[in-house]
């Protein structure tokens, strides 16, 4: 039993690194601009669609064809920065959740127009059903890449927020934009950046969860769900939270169908492993708003 | 009595909004008389149902200015309480419908506490997750007919009851007359003392509770009455379709029209609702039924659907009304 555990542990956080991934972007924008962007999903989703049309067409193994969704996602942040959120940042905050929720919608029905609504699932590939035995776990080739190249990226991008000179702009922007403007900061530019890291760390994110997950069209809203739940907990706007957050959501994911077998409750099963997650979201942010390291009120 | 009073007071309105008003009740009442076909009548239905929902919608989201996202879970509650009690112990649609409405009223009361603590965003994500909480649940939960959902019994054609009838003009008229106290009911609210508190509170908080007004508690009321109207337009949709899912009345999809069609018509107006529903439930229905019939098109009604929401919000967040608004202006 304590296996069982300990193995839901792991897969939790092979899976817990996949939606720190898919949040960071989230939170990234969150913190420079205070938008939430519903369509944070559908980006993924996209990059999931990139990612099996190139391998359906040119045969390119999915993990090779990366840059391919990385760079749809960059292109999809900026076009939405600079065809909608521009426009929305002048109007209340009502229409600007709601402009993004129109984006959502949109990308969602222009997948099921050009795509179908068909569940598509990648069966080639050089880890694609290829699972390794490390001491007594088993993890799916797959998951095991999606976990540590997510990690990878998360590493990147926070060098590069930490350790650059258009990071640390970009962290003071998120910090006062005013000051930052005096500081001459071109803020516009660094809501451009933002909304591009946005959709690069979630267009490679979706690029990893091709590998295991069906791509559908309607699959960003489950996604963005748990991302939010990962940038609540973590504290809207902070990158360091987000990471932690997304590993306990992870796990929480993982282990609660575990939890459920232990109890001998049919009740409490796998069916509900995203209810939970809601319930998370929920509970986190009336009980503790600013999440576990949160600076924003 | 002065309340009665307020409520078919409409003299405070212009005369050509009172003139349209007149010109509309009086369609409304000869319309199925036309010689319309069926499907006209079922959109008008749903369009009456869907100005409920979002007349409803408009005390907590427009004149409270919460983005509330989560309205399908009390379509669901009305709807399964409905649904449940007739299946279970054949009660009446008649006591089933209010109790609906209590127990909406009651869980708003109890999701609502908690969740006005929250503001803005953070209110709009949770909104969403209480409401998806709750559809997992009646998805998986057997007892009240899991995904499959539940059949009602047919009863004979006119069942004035159990509300059951073969001919749409029936139901027509039904909804028309919830239409209309929903209407009147928002006449008065726009007046009440929690209409101008609400509006207080959604220009500035801050100053809302300096001035004494307990905001919590006034947005909890809006809420409430929000999930009593649904309830009420839930309990309908039962009565309706003789059969209910939780992916018919409970799924997310809903919540977002409810709330889309309010703001594109306008928020924080009377007229606002009904013209977001009269606009966007036809344009869905017909666009929905004429491209459905292409292979290869289904999806561009949505399309179009969403491009119209990131329009109007970039460009006139205050709606059609809003647009209607500012060209009155420009007259004067």
């Amino acid at each position: 039993m304590l296996m069982f555990v300990i193995d839901a542990l792991l897969q939790g956080i092979l899976i817990g690194l996949l939606f720190a991934l898919v949040a960071l972007g989230l939170t990234i924008i969150f913190g420079v601009m205070d938008i939430v962007n519903f369509a944070h999903g559908e980006f993924l989703m996209l990059g999931m669609y990139a990612v099996y049309w190139t391998n359906y067409f040119l045969g390119i193994d999915p993990l090779l064809a990366l840059p391919v969704s990385a760079i749809l996602g960059i292109l999809l942040g900026l076009a939405s920065y600079y065809w909608l959120i521009r426009y929305l940042l002048r109007g209340p905050a009502i229409a600007q959740l709601f402009g993004t929720f129109g984006l959502m919608l949109f990308l969602q029905y222009l997948a099921m127009f050009l795509f179908s609504a068909d569940y598509r699932m990648i069966d080639k590939g050089i880890l694609v059903g290829k699972s390794y035995s490390i001491g007594p776990f088993i993890f799916d080739g797959t998951k095991l890449a999606a976990g540590l190249l997510s990690l990878l990226s998360f590493a990147l991008v926070y060098y590069f927020l930490y350790k650059t000179k258009t990071g640390k702009a970009l962290q003071a922007t998120a910090i006062n934009k005013e000051a930052a403007t005096y500081m001459g900061i071109k803020t516009d530019r660094m809501n451009a950046l933002a909304w591009a890291l946005g959709g690069g760390t979630v267009g490679i994110a979706g690029g990893l969860l091709v590998n295991f997950y069906y791509t559908y069209p309607m699959v960003g809203i489950l996604f963005v769900m748990i991302a939010f739940a990962c940038v609540a907990l973590g504290g809207f706007g902070s990158i360091k939270g987000v990471f932690f957050a997304g590993l306990l959501i992870g796990i929480l994911v993982m282990i609660f169908p575990v939890f459920g077998q232990l109890i001998g409750s049919d009740f409490i099963g796998p069916h509900f492993k995203f209810t939970i997650v809601y319930l998370a979201y929920f509970i986190i942010v009336v009980v503790r708003p600013q999440g576990l390291f949160g600076w924003k009120n | 009595m002065e309340k009665l009073k307020d409520a078919f007071d409409f003299s405070d309105f212009s005369k050509a909004e009172r003139i349209c008003f007149y010109i509309f009740t009086v369609f409304l009442f000869v319309f199925p008389w036309l010689g319309v076909g069926s499907f006209v009548k079922t959109v008008m239905i749903q369009f009456m149902l869907f100005s409920l929902f979002g007349m409803g919608w408009n005390t907590i989201g427009g004149y409270g200015g919460q983005v509330e996202l989560g309205k399908a879970q009390y379509v669901g509650i009305g709807a399964y309480t409905v649904a449940l009690m007739m299946v279970w112990w054949k009660v009446p649609f008649w006591i089933s419908m209010p109790v609906g409405v209590l127990i909406a009223l009651g869980y708003s009361f109890i999701i609502g506490y908690p969740l006005f603590r929250l503001k803005g965003h953070y209110f709009a994500i949770a909104t969403i997750c209480t409401s998806l909480v709750l559809k997992d649940i009646f998805d998986n939960w057997n007892l009240v007919g899991a995904a499959k959902g539940i059949e009602l019994p047919i009863h004979e054609h006119p069942d004035f009851l159990y509300m059951q009838f073969k001919s749409d003009t029936y139901y027509y008229y039904f909804i028309m007359a919830l239409f209309y106290i929903a209407i009147f009911y928002m006449n008065w609210f726009r007046k009440s003392k929690l209409g101008f508190q609400l509006r207080m509170i959604k220009d500035d908080e801050d100053a809302a509770e300096s001035l004494g007004i307990d905001i919590r508690w006034c947005k909890i009321k809006a809420y409430s009455i929000a999930s009593a109207f649904v309830a009420v337009g839930g309990g309908f949709m039962t009565v309706y379709n003789l059969y209910i899912d939780p992916a018919s009345v409970m799924e997310l999809s809903l919540s977002i029209k409810i709330a889309l069609m309010a703001m594109l018509g306008g928020a924080a107006s009377m007229w606002g609702p009904i013209i977001g529903a009269a606009f966007l439930v036809p344009l869905d229905r017909f666009l929905g039924s004429w491209l459905g019939g292409h292979k290869g098109l289904s999806g561009i009604d949505f399309m179009i659907y969403a491009m119209l929401i990131m329009v109007v919000s970039a460009y006139q967040p205050r709606g059609i009304w809003g647009i209607i608004e500012q060209f009155r202006k420009k007259g004067k």
